[in-house]
């Protein structure tokens, strides 16, 4: 920090200590000067007084500025010593720094560092070049490229040399550069290993490399055949050309679920099923098909069922090793619970942590360069695409013009009034439903405890309640989305959030009181093997939702297609609603991770169920609707998809599964629990047995020492409170610092147009006092285009900015 | 996948996979589309046969993109500058624009693509031509010269000074317009290092900046 500006400001180098790297390039851009291609400027320094402007700067792209002196002095005295003391100074410590992003691929480094800094001149240049260079500079210019090319190059191949192999090749694959050079890279990268190898013990290494080598295919091959397997790709792909990502993710997000369904069917269905099969005993009910829509009857007494599986031992072979059924079915459903809770909680960081930043999202700038969607290819969507984002942007143009509207006192009681209103309409509906679900449910379980009847008023009865219930969630939306059209709300998005919101609000309370029902009524009744009602009452939930899925897709979409295609033209073909179908989806998953305790095979049905789903919306996504309007924000959409998935619904199954696991008695004559007081008992008594065994005292210790007592949990969520806290607070000064370089980024920017404007007055007053020099006349004409207009109050910011910089030391 | 697999020699596919973000199937598939795009008696070839733009134009895939031409020219290494694509650049072409390219080497393309005069920074012009090509080249659909300036705003007029312009002080309480949010350094256009900074900060880019074959 031995630089005043005093001292230097006229000289550009002065930015050296204090710039960021955001602003080296940017600063010169608009110079009048640099009619060289930019981009090979921008990797190596280009030419002309461009290039001794930035010469000077420290610039993260290694081979930018190592080229000693620079040609800026052929138009500009140079003042001062500070031109040697910056070409010495400026470039040693770059190279490392350059490539901290590739070692280490951290993300946060990114945004500042530019691409890949690698000696790539000659086919970069060729791409780029493509106006015939400025004659007067270009063999300076070519002077200085080829040492520090050399050097870069050595320097780069070194540093990818000491990767290991996988860093490398990502390091590789990441440089924007064309494929020949990256050839050219990674051989003499490779070429510097083998000749470093040698040195070192190179049969080791070599048997080592094979056994990497058949390793990596083997990898190789697996993902092909994984590859193969990716279902649907393109399905999807078309889905993606037509209906841009919004309703994409639509799909993708029905596929991870039909995914997670395959993945629990195949868990349960080996795990447990499988070894129930084996002891199984005959099913002497008759099957009559009617069954199948209320999987009563016959499938009481099928693997379908809780109550069908046993409570025995499972051993084929005499004094063999034996199965036992009731911790296989524990482990089983908790296994996966713990799996899936894992996943989500991984994805949803995921997803977070992409979105993380965007809450100050720059609104107009991101509109104009992330929303085009390359994905379409349809040249009807292209067409459908460019006049929204017209019509967005003449919205956003006309809201910017208009004042902020002023409402009056009376109008915004009344505001309020109707949201007011609208909200108590809405919840006052979800109580109605809720209470008519209860009764009706309450009804139903009387007519189950008067017995079994094969007749078929007896088996459409026990319909009525899954299609209440699925009528109810299908027509309240409606109601709602009615509702908050005569709200009038001020953004479209506060429109979709608050409907949203209250289609959860309806869908959880619906499936809350009929968990009410099911652990607190039906479990305490009087009925034979009340795990066996509730699976069938989910079964049939289940099944009639699928079905009104499938016609919810054809009279929503269909029939109003065929309206608004041919009666009412004024509609035109509808549009894809991309969040009611997904909380269908969410309350469909729901149910089935309700029913995996009650219903082990429960997820083959709703897989098969979201497999049929998959095709009949593709088919009457490509048949009947349009793209969508809007452009939505859909990783902001899916991030708070799964979120809903997460955080009403898992945690709400989770808290199910808690109170039938712990606290409440299983059936006396049925399933593999029958006997006990409480699910949980099994894992008891199994722990029990174990202390017998010294060999498995280790399970023993870790059940009584970590899984059963407080005082683990305690510690371990302290721990986490600690951590969350420390992270809390990084993110905090993280953000302070960003707020700093931000105001810095901004002092070295109005010190650049200060410098230049004096720049400017030098050179004028040098053209004044010397007659000649046409050429530079010219110069500082057009250069003084770039206006300066404040003369900064200088010393002022130096401090300021000193003290900006110390602050970061200290940060750091 | 059979037949054109023996096309391409081993080693070579493998150090197509390790030179781009591809799978082995993606370049079968690149491989083929493209030996489609040369015609019949070049196609024994076809890794070191250009294909003219006006082909890779024909691709479905790039037919109704409004970024075309750009797309051809940043991925072209032709030499006479006629942007036709060698096989390898219209594996790098795809690498980008793959799933597995980060975000990172994405938003470095995406800013060559919308830099239309390659001067290396986005400027007054280069936007509004992006604008242009985001709202349709129609002579209806395209804004008011006054509605671009409105959009891009920041841009000062020559001769005015910063934070004087006359359109700062009315709109101190508006939505800040394009340049005014993405310039951070204030020198009136955009260069990469900015421009990967506003990309990074919105999740969809990654998911549209991608083209599937």
């Amino acid at each position: 920090m031995s630089y005043h500006y005093n001292e230097s400001f006229e000289n550009p180098d002065y930015h050296f200590s204090e710039t960021l790297e955001i602003d080296r390039r940017g600063s010169s851009q608009r110079n009048q000067f640099s009619h060289q291609t930019p981009y090979d400027s921008s990797l190596h320094g280009s030419s002309g007084e461009h290039r001794g402007r930035e010469q000077n700067y420290p610039v993260a792209i290694p081979m930018a500025s190592l080229g000693p002196g620079s040609d800026y002095s052929q138009d500009l005295p140079r003042t001062g010593p500070y031109g040697n003391f910056t070409d010495s100074l400026s470039f040693e410590p770059e190279p490392e720094e350059t490539y901290v992003p590739y070692s280490t691929f951290h993300m946060l480094d990114y945004p500042y560092t530019h691409g890949i800094s690698s000696g790539s001149e000659d086919s970069f240049i060729r791409r780029r070049n493509r106006r015939p260079p400025d004659e007067i500079f270009m063999p300076s210019s070519n002077m200085f490229e080829t040492d520090p090319v050399c050097t870069e190059e050595e320097d780069l191949v070194g540093s990818l040399a000491s990767m290991s192999t996988k860093e490398r090749i990502k390091a590789i694959q990441k440089m924007p550069e064309t494929m020949r050079k990256k050839r050219e890279i990674r051989n003499k990268v490779l070429k510097e290993i083998t000749k470093n190898s040698r040195h070192r013990g190179a049969q080791c290494t070599q048997c080592l490399q094979g056994a990497a080598v058949s390793f990596r295919r083997f990898g190789n091959t697996l993902s092909e055949c994984f590859h193969q397997l990716r279902l649907w790709h393109k399905t999807l792909k078309i889905i993606g050309a037509e209906f841009g990502t919004s309703v994409l993710s639509y799909f993708v997000f029905l596929k991870w679920l039909l995914n997670l369904n395959i993945f629990s069917f195949l868990i349960n269905f080996g795990f447990i099923t499988i070894p129930q099969f084996l002891a199984a005993q005959p099913n002497n009910l008759s099957f009559t098909g009617l069954e199948l829509f209320t999987g009563a009857g016959y499938f009481q007494q099928t693997v379908l069922y809780y109550g069908f599986y046993t409570n025995a031992t499972i051993s084929k072979v005499e004094n063999g090793p034996s199965y036992n059924m009731q911790l296989a079915y524990i482990f089983t459903v908790g296994i996966y619970f713990v799996i899936c809770f894992l996943i989500l909680l991984f994805s949803m960081a995921k997803f977070f942590s992409r979105n993380i930043n965007s809450q100050t999202l720059s609104v107009n700038a991101s509109k104009l360069f992330c929303t085009w969607d390359f994905k379409i290819t349809n040249e009807k969507a292209v067409k459908l695409q460019q006049k929204n984002l017209h019509t967005q942007i003449k919205e956003g143009l006309t809201e910017v013009n208009k004042e902020v509207q002023n409402f009056s006192v009376m109008e915004r009681v009344a505001h309020i009034a109707t949201h007011l209103l609208a909200w108590l309409a809405s919840l006052g509906t979800a109580v109605a439903a809720c209470a008519a679900v209860y009764f009706l449910s309450i009804n139903n379980l009387e007519l189950f405890m008067k017995g079994y009847r094969n007749d078929l008023e007896n088996q459409s009865a026990m319909l009525v309640l899954p299609v209440i219930v699925s009528l109810l969630n299908t027509l309240i939306p409606f109601f709602f989305s009615w509702l908050g059209h005569l709200e009038k709300f001020q953004t479209p998005g506060q429109h979709i959030y608050v409907t949203i919101t209250r289609n959860t609000i309806l869908k959880i309370s619906i499936v809350g009181i009929l968990c009410y029902y099911w652990l607190n009524i039906v479990a305490t009744s009087e009925s034979q093997c009340w795990e066996t009602l509730v699976g069938q009452d989910i079964y049939r939930l289940v099944l009639v939702d699928f079905i009104f899925c499938l016609l919810g897709s054809f009279f929503g979409e269909f029939l109003r297609r065929v309206i608004g295609t041919t009666v009412c033209i004024s509609l035109g073909r509808p549009e894809f609603d991309i969040g009611r179908n997904v909380l269908d989806l969410i309350y469909a998953q729901t149910l089935t991770w309700i029913g995996i305790l009650f219903s082990p095979l429960l997820p083959g049905i709703q897989m098969i169920a979201f497999f049929i789903v998959f095709f009949v919306k593709k088919v009457s996504l490509m048949r009947n609707c349009q793209p969508p309007r809007k452009v939505w924000r859909t990783a902001q959409m899916m991030t708070s998809f799964i979120f809903l998935l997460f955080c009403p619904s898992f945690l709400g199954v989770l808290s199910v599964i808690g109170v039938t696991v712990w606290r409440l008695k299983p059936s006396e004559e049925c399933g593999p629990f029958r006997g006990l007081s409480s699910v949980y008992a099994a894992v008891d008594e199994w722990i029990q047995i174990l202390e017998s065994y010294t060999a498995s005292k280790w399970v023993v210790w870790i059940y009584h020492n970590l899984i059963s007592s407080e005082l683990f949990f305690f510690i371990l969520s302290s721990i986490l409170l600690v951590v969350t806290y420390l992270y809390w607070q990084i993110i905090q000064g993280r953000k302070t610092m960003t707020e700093l370089l931000r105001k810095q980024i901004n002092n070295a920017g109005k010190d650049k147009i200060f410098l230049r404007k004096k720049l400017v007055t030098l050179q004028r007053a040098k053209r004044s006092s010397s007659a000649w020099g046409g050429r530079g006349q010219q110069r500082s004409a057009s250069s003084s285009r770039q206006p300066a207009p404040e003369v900064p109050d200088y010393p002022e910011r130096a401090f300021d900015r000193n003290q900006n910089t110390s602050y970061n030391e200290d940060w750091k | 996948m059979g037949g054109s697999a023996s096309l391409i020699p081993r080693d070579l596919l493998s150090e197509y996979q390790e030179l781009t973000f591809l799978s082995k199937q993606e370049i079968l598939l690149a491989y083929k589309r493209f030996s489609e795009l040369l015609p019949k008696e070049e196609r024994e070839n076809a890794c070191s046969a250009r294909v003219p733009k006006s082909q890779i134009l024909t691709l479905p895939e790039l037919r109704a993109n409004p970024f075309q031409h750009q797309i051809c020219h940043v991925f072209s290494t032709s030499e006479t500058g006629d942007d036709s694509m060698s096989f390898e650049d219209f594996l790098d072409m795809l690498s980008v624009f793959s799933d597995s390219a980060t975000s990172d080497i994405k938003s470095h393309y995406a800013f060559r693509i919308f830099d239309f005069d390659n001067d290396g920074i986005l400027d007054r012009k280069d936007l509004e031509q992006l604008v242009n090509c985001l709202t349709g080249q129609g002579e209806e659909s395209q804004l008011s010269s006054a509605e671009m300036e409105q959009l891009i705003q920041n841009v000062r007029p020559a001769g005015q000074g910063m934070g004087t312009s006359p359109g700062t002080g009315l709109s101190a309480h508006l939505p800040p317009q394009i340049l005014e949010e993405s310039d951070i350094d204030k020198d009136g256009t955009i260069n990469l290092s900015e421009f990967q900074h506003v990309v990074s900060r919105s999740p969809d880019f990654a998911s549209s900046f991608k083209i599937v074959l």
